[in-house]
């Protein structure tokens, strides 16, 4: 056995360009004669890629950029247009929905067929269809048709199919997304295990947790190249960075706020700064930190409220009510610190809306917004959670 | 070996597409030829009133029946297929598999559905005295394998181009039409007039038309150098079908 799994050299992909009907029978004619294709799109373009044994690789990158182009190249799928791509083991690939089942046979037949494609057939076969069945989980749904399952049903299904192969390699594309929470878990101890034990992992995801949690490397595509690999937090640190710049607002709107004489620079909620949502257990401490910069070198004071993700306001409380003045950190730059204890938000997706002011309190400048999900279990009703005791025998307090 | 039991495996979906969900089942395979059969039979014995010329001739039906059957089984074979690669677009997309597996496994489906109603109508003509002769069934099974191999050199030229040219199905069932015609299998090659006789045996089902009835009715005879000639044609077309369809198969995914 090799060390290295994956060899891609120069690999690319580009589609023929197929307008109308004549020119199909003109690309069968070029590919009978061997003459080249005039028109191609290209997909992706110059992939070098080494995947070693053991290594867990996070595939990053917007829609369109090539990923599930480079795993179907990877998997056999597709043909490359360009250079080549060795695969010196067995792959089990879950690429997009449904992992090619029939819509009309039940799961159970489906479990078979997908086995058998991936060589799996048999007696062996029989001994582990029950374990493949408990794995995904979906009870009575396993001898309905396909069809009538849901999407998070299908996932199940086929991670079921691949987690009882232990494949040298693991190729998914974006199914975690689908399934819902306890499935994740399952999903994610089961990779771990899997990883643990010396399997091989491609990950594609937009979800920077799991790429994070998951992959120890990270290799972004941008429109069909790759854009950066390396170490998973540099990639995906480099990746969102991107997206901040690329969804911040025009210069003109900065130029706007630069003019206005009080902005916020940047909100930090436990440390945290970008634009990603934290999220807190319930009865966490949360600390805002908020650097502002001020025209005139006046020291602003700082309004920072909660609000629900329907924009029903929570809580708000500004540095003057409480006799507090912002630190001054460099020259017209301004820092606002608060820190709630145990905070009794109850679980939910929250924001955070900060506000510098002028330094009466009166009136109120730039506005900043980070969004806060709160986690826990908890059955009680509203935003917060009031200190309480019911009066009786039998009731502790709360 | 992994390909033949997905093969084997795919052959029994095929099998399993074919009558699922339908009344009678497996039955209706044996019933559409029935049917079929009943037609040609009353409009070529008793409005066209059909005889096939010579003394010790046989009846009409056993004689429409051993070439009309093995047809049936040729061109459905051919035209099923044809959508075999197209109609499994969504499995070709996410799963690497050889293809040739899906058009192996429909054109089986065809013969194999096929092969059984031959077998069994042949046995009830013996048994009802209609002068088949059960000696000849075991070559006539025989005779399957050329035919086979031959429908599937051309199932595969016709699976691949059907990727790119979507016309070609359509087409295809016109063009089997006419095969069927142009094929000794309603009238007997010796009807045909002397000048026309020979491009009779262009076609590729002259042979095993002719050959069914030798064997089986004792009508006509065969000779070698036909036999070697048709066993050429059949590996030659699959070898043909086989490197074309190898050569197109990297594109399918572009086209589909």
């Amino acid at each position: 056995m090799s060390a290295v799994l994956i060899e891609a050299r120069g690999l690319g992909k580009a589609y023929p360009k197929v307008h109308r009907n004549a020119d199909r029978l003109r690309a069968l004619g070029r590919l009978l004669f061997n003459l080249g294709d005039r028109e191609r799109v290209s997909v992706l373009r110059d992939v070098d890629l080494d995947v070693v044994r053991g290594e867990s690789l996070g595939l990053i990158g917007e829609n369109g950029a090539g990923k599930s182009t480079l795993l179907k190249l990877i998997t056999g799928v597709l043909t490359p247009s360009s250079g080549t791509v060795r695969v010196n083991g067995t792959i089990g690939a879950l690429l997009e929905l449904g992992a090619g089942f029939h819509p009309e046979y039940s799961g159970r037949e489906n479990i078979a067929m997908a086995a058998a494609l991936y060589g799996l057939d048999g007696a062996l076969l029989r001994e582990r269809i029950p374990k493949i069945i408990a794995f995904a989980d979906i009870g009575d749904y396993i001898d309905e048709p396909v069809k009538h399952y849901s999407s998070g049903m299908v996932v199940r299904l086929g991670f079921a199919v691949i987690a009882s192969l232990k494949p040298d390699l693991l190729v998914t594309d974006e199914v975690l997304a689908v399934g819902d929470e306890s499935f994740q878990k399952k999903c994610v101890r089961w990779i771990e295990d899997y990883l643990a034990g010396g399997g091989t992992l491609i990950l594609v995801s937009h979800s920077m947790y799991h790429v994070q949690k998951l992959c120890r490397h990270a290799c972004w595509l941008r429109g069909g190249e790759i854009a950066m690999q390396g170490d998973v937090f540099d990639v995906t640190q480099a990746y969102l960075a991107y997206h901040e710049q690329k969804s911040a607002p025009s210069t003109e709107a900065a130029a706007a706020r630069a003019g206005l004489e009080f902005s916020v620079l940047g909100v930090e909620l436990n440390g945290a700064g970008g634009d990603q949502p934290v999220v807190l257990e319930y009865g966490e401490r949360l600390r805002v930190a908020v650097r502002m910069r001020s025209r005139d070198g006046r020291a602003p004071s700082l309004a920072v409220g909660i609000v629900r993700a329907d924009g029903t306001p929570v809580y708000g409380v500004s540095s003057d009510m409480d006799g507090a003045v912002p630190e001054r950190s460099g020259p017209g730059e301004y820092r606002g610190e608060i820190e709630f204890d145990g905070l009794p938000l109850l679980p939910g997706s929250y924001s955070v809306r900060v506000h510098p002011m002028d330094p009466e309190g009166v009136r109120l400048f730039d506005t900043a917004e980070r969004g806060l999900v709160v986690r826990g279990a908890s059955r009680e009703f509203g935003l917060v959670r009031l200190a309480h005791r019911w009066i009786g025998a039998g009731a502790g307090p709360a | 070996m992994p390909v033949a039991r997905l093969t084997l495996r795919f052959f029994r979906r095929e099998l399993g597409n074919r009558f699922a969900g339908s009344f009678t089942g497996g039955l209706w395979a044996l019933l559409q030829p029935l049917v079929q059969l009943a037609v040609y039979a009353f409009v070529f014995v008793h409005v066209f009133k059909s005889r096939i010329p010579g003394a010790d001739a046989p009846g009409y039906v056993p004689f429409l029946v051993t070439a009309l059957w093995p047809w049936t089984a040729f061109s459905e074979a051919i035209v099923r297929s044809t959508t075999a690669v197209q109609d499994n677009a969504a499995l070709i997309g996410k799963v690497a598999l050889p293809r040739e597996v899906l058009v192996v496994a429909t054109a089986a489906s065809s013969f194999a559905v096929h092969l059984a109603g031959f077998v069994a109508i042949l046995v009830v003509l013996a048994l009802t005295g209609q002068g088949v002769s059960l000696m000849g069934l075991a070559p006539a099974l025989l005779l399957y394998i050329p035919l086979f191999a031959l429908a599937l050199g051309i199932a595969l030229i016709c699976a691949a181009v059907q990727v790119f040219v979507r016309d070609l199905v359509q087409a295809l069932g016109q063009i089997m039409m006419l095969l069927m015609f142009a094929a000794p299998i309603f009238y007997d090659s010796m009807q045909v007039p002397e000048g026309v006789r020979g491009w009779l045996a262009l076609n590729p089902f002259t042979f095993y038309a002719d050959a069914f009835r030798a064997l089986l009715l004792h009508h006509g005879a065969i000779d070698l150098t036909r036999v070697a000639f048709a066993l050429a044609t059949a590996a030659v077309v699959l070898l043909l079908g086989h490197s074309l369809f190898r050569r197109l198969d990297p594109h399918f995914e572009d086209f589909l």
